[in-house]
C-alpha cells in the first residue's frame, strides 16, 4: 500500500479526533466527582457504582442484552434461510426484485419503520413492550443478515453442491454439510451486525416500546431530557467499551475464518 | 452384452432457449475400460458426463446403468463418482474429511472410514497428508485428493471432467501415466473428458470424438489416428495435411495435380474425396525423387524434429515433420508410401465407414 503523505496523515488525525472527542469527553467526565461536565474535581468511580446500584437501570440493561441476543439469533436463522432461498432462485429478475426489496428495508429511515410497526402492533393488538420490541428488532435485522450471508453463497463454487450430491449427499446433507459450513463466516458476521444494530437502536424501539419496558438507548434519552446526570456518562462509557469489545470479537472471528470482505457500514 | 455398464440410447439434450447440445447420442461402455470423450469446448462432451452423473437430465432418450434405466435416478443414488475440473474439494474440510465425505454420508463405522480413507490416500500417494488443509495443497496434490475422494466410495464408474487442464505441462504428463495405471489397478470404468488429443491418445482404450453434439467417430486411439473418418477428426487428432482429391478408381487417387497409388477402395469412380497425409509420413528427398515438389516456407525446431511448412505449386500447404533440416526458400521433394495416403469420403456415416474398412481386410495400416 502507498504510504500516506503528511497532509493526508494530519487530515486523518483531525477527522478521528473530531469523531472520537465527544465520546472521550463524555467518558472523561464520568470519573468526575464534581457532578458536572466542567471543572474536573477529582477521580471517582461513584457514577459507575450508581449505575450498578440502580436496579431499574440494571433490569433495563438485561432487557437490552436479552433483546439483542434473541433478535440477533432469530434474525440470523431467518435471514440465513432467506439468503439461501434467494440464492436458489434461478430466475435472475425475480432474484433481483427480492434483493431490492430486502435492501429497501435497510436504507429506509428508522422513523418510518418504527412508526409503521407502531401502527401495525396497535392494529393487530400486540401489547407494546418486550414482544413488540423483539419482533421489530428481528424484523429490521433480517435484511442485514441476508446482505451479509448472500455474498458468501454467491462466491461458493457451485460444483461443491454437485460434488456433494455425487458423493451421495441428499439435499439435507448438502445444506448441513456443505452450504452452512461454507457460509459460516457470513452467518457470524450477520449475527454480530444484528447484535450491534439491536443494541444501539433508538428510533424504532422508541416507537414500539410501552409502559414498564425500556432499552438502554431509550432510557438514556429520557434521563438526559430530565437533566444532567453523570450516571449517563458512566453508562455510555460502559456501552462504548462493550461495543469496542464486540468489534474486536467480530474482527477475530472473521479473521480466523479468513473472511476478507469486512462488514458493511451503517446506512 | 453382459459386460455393458453404461448405455446411451438416442439421447438428446436441448435447453429451454432452444440451444441443442446433444443430438441423438448412442453408445455402450464396457466394464473396466478407459474411455475418453474428446472434442473442442462446447461440443457437448461435458454434458454427456453430467448426464451420466445425474446432474443433468436428457431431453429425450434413455440412459441405462447395468441394464437398468436411470433417467430419473438422482445423482446421490448413482454408483458413479466424479472428479471435477476444478476438483470441487470442500474448503472447510481437511484432506481426510474430504475423502471421508461420501463414507460419512453413508454412516459407515468410524473404524472402517479410517481404514478406507487411508487406503485411498495410499492409492494416490498421499500418505501422511491426512490433516492438511486443502489450501495447503498444490494443484497436483488437490487433483489426487479429488481422485481419492472418488475412488474411496468404490464406484462402478469414475467420471473425470478435464482433470488435468489446470496442471502445468510436466505434471500433466506424469498424471497421464498415473491415471492410466490407477485405472488398470482398480479395474474400474473411467470416462475421461478432454479437449487435449494427446491425453486422449495416450490413455484411452477407446476414444469418442465429439463435435457439434454428435459422436463423429469412436474407436481405439490407433484406429482414430490412422483412419479418421472425416476432415474434422483428421484435423482435431494430431497434425495433418488435408487436401481435396478425386478417387479415379480403386487404389488410384488424384490430388495436387497428380495420380497416386493408394490402398483405399470401395468408392464410386471419380468420387470427390478428402485426402489425409500425416506430417510424419512425409519424407524429405531430392526434387527428382519426390512424389511432390514443394517450396519450404518456414521451419521450426520442435526438439525431436523439425516442423516444416511447405507449399506446392498449386498453393496447398504441406506440413512435414522431419529429422533432417531444410533451407527456407529451397525447393525439395516429398516422398511417401501408398499406405500413408488416407482417403475420406465426404459425409460418410460411421457405420458405412466401418463397413468399408472391414471390406479391405487388414490391408490399411499407415
Amino acid at each position: 500500500m502507498k504510504k500516506l503523505s503528511m497532509p493526508a496523515k494530519i487530515y486523518l488525525i483531525i477527522v478521528f479526533v473530531i469523531l472520537y472527542a465527544p465520546i472521550f469527553y463524555l467518558i472523561y467526565y464520568s470519573f468526575n466527582s464534581g457532578g458536572s461536565m466542567h471543572d474536573f474535581e477529582s477521580f471517582t468511580l461513584e457514577h459507575y457504582r450508581a449505575v450498578f446500584e440502580d436496579s431499574r437501570l440494571l433490569v433495563i440493561l438485561i432487557n437490552t442484552v436479552i433483546i439483542a441476543l434473541l433478535s440477533g439469533l432469530i434474525s440470523t436463522i431467518i435471514g440465513t434461510l432467506g439468503a439461501i432461498g434467494i440464492f436458489s432462485i434461478k430466475r435472475r429478475n425475480i432474484r433481483n426484485i427480492l434483493l431490492s426489496l430486502n435492501n429497501i428495508l435497510i436504507v429506509s429511515p428508522d422513523v418510518v419503520i418504527g412508526a409503521s410497526f407502531l401502527i401495525l402492533f396497535t392494529m393487530i393488538g400486540v401489547k407494546l413492550g418486550f414482544a413488540s420490541v423483539l419482533i421489530s428488532h428481528i424484523a429490521f435485522s433480517i435484511p442485514i443478515v441476508v446482505l451479509m450471508v448472500l455474498p458468501k453463497l454467491l462466491e461458493m463454487n457451485p460444483n461443491l453442491i454437485d460434488a456433494a450430491q455425487d458423493l451421495g449427499a441428499t439435499r439435507r446433507d448438502v445444506l448441513y454439510r456443505v452450504i452452512i459450513p461454507y457460509i459460516k463466516p457470513g452467518i457470524f458476521a450477520g449475527f454480530f451486525m444484528a447484535l450491534t444494530y439491536s443494541l444501539d437502536d433508538f428510533a424504532v424501539t422508541f416507537f414500539v416500546t410501552g409502559n414498564g419496558f425500556s432499552t438502554l438507548s431509550v432510557e438514556i434519552y429520557s434521563i438526559a431530557r430530565v437533566g444532567i446526570s453523570l450516571t449517563i456518562n458512566a453508562l455510555s462509557g460502559i456501552i462504548f467499551v462493550v461495543t469496542v469489545l464486540i468489534v474486536i470479537g467480530y474482527y477475530f472471528v472473521t479473521r480466523r475464518t479468513k473472511f476478507a470482505n469486512g462488514g458493511i457500514g451503517r446506512l | 452384452m453382459g459386460n455393458t455398464i453404461i448405455q446411451f440410447e438416442n439421447v438428446s439434450k436441448s435447453y429451454d432457449d432452444g440451444t441443442v447440445v446433444l443430438k441423438n447420442i448412442n453408445f455402450e461402455l464396457e466394464k473396466g475400460k478407459f474411455y475418453t470423450l474428446l472434442g473442442p469446448s462446447g461440443c457437448g462432451k461435458t454434458t454427456i458426463l453430467r448426464i451420466i452423473a445425474g446432474f443433468t437430465a436428457p431431453s429425450s432418450g434413455n440412459v441405462y446403468f447395468n441394464g437398468k434405466k436411470i433417467n430419473n435416478v438422482p445423482a446421490h443414488q448413482r454408483q458413479v463418482n466424479t472428479v471435477f475440473q476444478d476438483y470441487a474439494l470442500f474448503p472447510h474440510l481437511n484432506v481426510f474429511e474430504n475423502v471421508a465425505f461420501g463414507l460419512r454420508i453413508k454412516k459407515m463405522k468410524e473404524k472402517e472410514i479410517q481404514e478406507r480413507v487411508r487406503e485411498a490416500l495410499k492409492f494416490v500417494n498421499l500418505e501422511g497428508f491426512e490433516n492438511r488443509e486443502i489450501s495447503e495443497m498444490s494443484g497436483g496434490q488437490r487433483q489426487r485428493v479429488a481422485i481419492a475422494r472418488a475412488i474411496v466410495n468404490n464406484p462402478e464408474v469414475i467420471l473425470l471432467d478435464e482433470p488435468l487442464s489446470a496442471l502445468d505441462l510436466k505434471l500433466r504428463y506424469e498424471m497421464q501415466y498415473e491415471l492410466r495405471e490407477l485405472q488398470q489397478r482398480l479395474g474400474k470404468t473411467f470416462v475421461f473428458v478432454t479437449h487435449d488429443q494427446e491425453e486422449a491418445l495416450a490413455m484411452s482404450d477407446e476414444i469418442f470424438v465429439i463435435n457439434d453434439g454428435q459422436i463423429q467417430q469412436s474407436g481405439s486411439p490407433v484406429d482414430i489416428y490412422d483412419e479418421p473418418i472425416n476432415r474434422f477428426v483428421a484435423d482435431f487428432i494430431g497434425e495433418s495435411n488435408i487436401v481435396e482429391g478425386i478417387m479415379l478408381e480403386d487404389y488410384k487417387v488424384q490430388f495436387a495435380g497428380k495420380v497416386f497409388d493408394c490402398v483405399d477402395k470401395g468408392m464410386k469412380p471419380n468420387e470427390k474425396v478428402d485426402v489425409v497425409i500425416r506430417p510424419e509420413d512425409l519424407e524429405i528427398t531430392s526434387v527428382d525423387k519426390g512424389k511432390l515438389v514443394v517450396t519450404v516456407d518456414t521451419q521450426l525446431f520442435r526438439g525431436v524434429h523439425y516442423e516444416l511448412s511447405t507449399y506446392d505449386k498449386d498453393g496447398n500447404e504441406w506440413l512435414v515433420h522431419s529429422l533432417k533440416k531444410a533451407e527456407v526458400g529451397e525447393e525439395i521433394g516429398l516422398y511417401f508410401e501408398p499406405e500413408a495416403i488416407h482417403v475420406m469420403r465426404l459425409n460418410e456415416t460411421e457405420e458405412e465407414f466401418d463397413k468399408r474398412l472391414e471390406s479391405y481386410g487388414v490391408s490399411e495400416n499407415a
